[in-house]
């Protein structure tokens, strides 16, 4: 087999400013030695290998590689400070892969600087409120005054009529809960934005009991982390929501 | 309150950005992709299963596609199987669609 003409791959985990050659050792997917490739003001922090994609149907394995990709990049950050980290499994092949690492760099250079110059000196966190439903329902129904009248008035009530006063309160907690929501998203979006740089709304995902009312990817410098914690933390405290923190993670969520 | 990176509560948050969210290759760059982010979606369906790719709207995407490329090759039955039939034949298109989610 002649090995010149095969088409070989490059694993691509995030691309920084730098005209040095660095080495970081074996500690890419598969305990593969990752370095990178330069060009022009930029690198690509890269690991050799075959020209086709990391995919197993084994869970655990995907999860082990994909702990590996976000490990290489934490150890780039460390090395570079500012990154664009990849998506998980990109791969450029070629019978020259690393020619075609940097020509690609050379072709993408406007658009990679465009977006360190944008994330550089920040870092991404992840914030997500929840609240817990019947907490804040039994708070409601004690403060408003249209639950709390059909609350009495179904004690009076005979029991059929008993029965058409509690979907009424059933469709007066579910309004409020949404009046509710609505209006909190708003107050603590407007408050966590004072201390970010940028914010992305992501979907709301569903955590064990709670009912998540906000999910946000942050890009916050890093001398305003303190303030959005502290920010965090009186949301945190209110009866009934809770605040995950998560970071600092690559800035993945505001790369364009 | 200070953000937390411990590694087995942010697990998860982990896949939903390595696999969701990141730099993708711009499709119309001469180097060849085409097979790699279909994979990447394979992952995601093997990983996240079908319900989050419907709610990251991926399956929505992928619909418009698979239909018109189903349009055209007849016969094709399961969801993964068109995917693959979709990447392995018209991989330019597959980046340029996953990147428009």
């Amino acid at each position: 087999m002649d090995v010149k003409t095969k088409e070989q791959g490059r694993y691509l985990y995030c691309v920084a400013e730098g005209n040095e050659q660095t080495r970081f050792g074996r500690i890419g997917i598969e305990s593969n030695e990752v370095y990178t490739i330069l060009s022009n003001g930029l690198c690509a922090v890269v690991h050799n290998c075959k020209a086709e994609a990391y995919y197993s149907k084994d869970e655990e394995k995907v999860k082990e590689w994909i702990k590996a990709h976000q490990n290489v990049i934490d150890k780039a950050q460390e090395r570079f400070e500012t990154v664009i980290p990849l998506s998980f499994d990109v791969i450029i092949k070629g019978k020259n892969a690393s020619k075609e690492v940097a020509n690609w760099l050379q072709a993408e250079k406007e658009r990679l600087e465009r977006n360190l110059e944008k994330v550089k000196g920040k870092q991404e966190f992840g914030v997500q409120i929840s609240w817990d439903n019947k907490v804040i329902e039994k708070k409601l129904s004690e403060e408003k005054k249209e639950i709390k009248n059909l609350v009495k008035e179904i004690k009076k009530a005979p029991r059929g009529k008993a029965y058409f006063i509690k979907q009424k309160i059933k469709k007066e907690l579910k309004g409020g809960m949404e009046k509710l929501a609505d209006q909190k998203f708003k107050r603590f979006y407007l408050e966590i934005k004072k201390h970010c740089h940028d914010i992305k709304v992501e979907k709301n995902k569903r955590i064990e009991e709670k009912q998540m009312l906000m999910n946000l990817s942050c890009l916050t410098e890093k001398n305003k982390v303190q303030s959005l914690g502290r920010e965090l933390d009186k949301i945190n405290k209110l009866s009934g929501f809770s605040v995950r923190f998560t970071g600092p993670w690559p800035p993945y969520s505001f790369i364009t | 309150m200070q953000p937390t990176r411990e590694k087995n509560a942010t697990l998860a948050d982990v896949l939903d950005r390595a696999l969701n969210k990141g730099l993708l290759i711009n499709a119309d760059l001469i180097i060849s992709v085409a097979d790699i982010p279909l994979i990447g979606v394979n992952l995601k369906a093997a990983i996240a299963g079908m319900e989050t790719m419907l709610e990251y709207g991926m399956m929505q995407d992928w619909d418009e596609a698979l239909r018109a490329i189903a349009r055209k090759k007849r016969g094709i039955i399961d969801e993964k199987e068109k995917i693959t039939v979709l990447g392995e034949k018209n991989g330019r298109r597959t980046v340029s669609l996953l990147r428009s989610k």
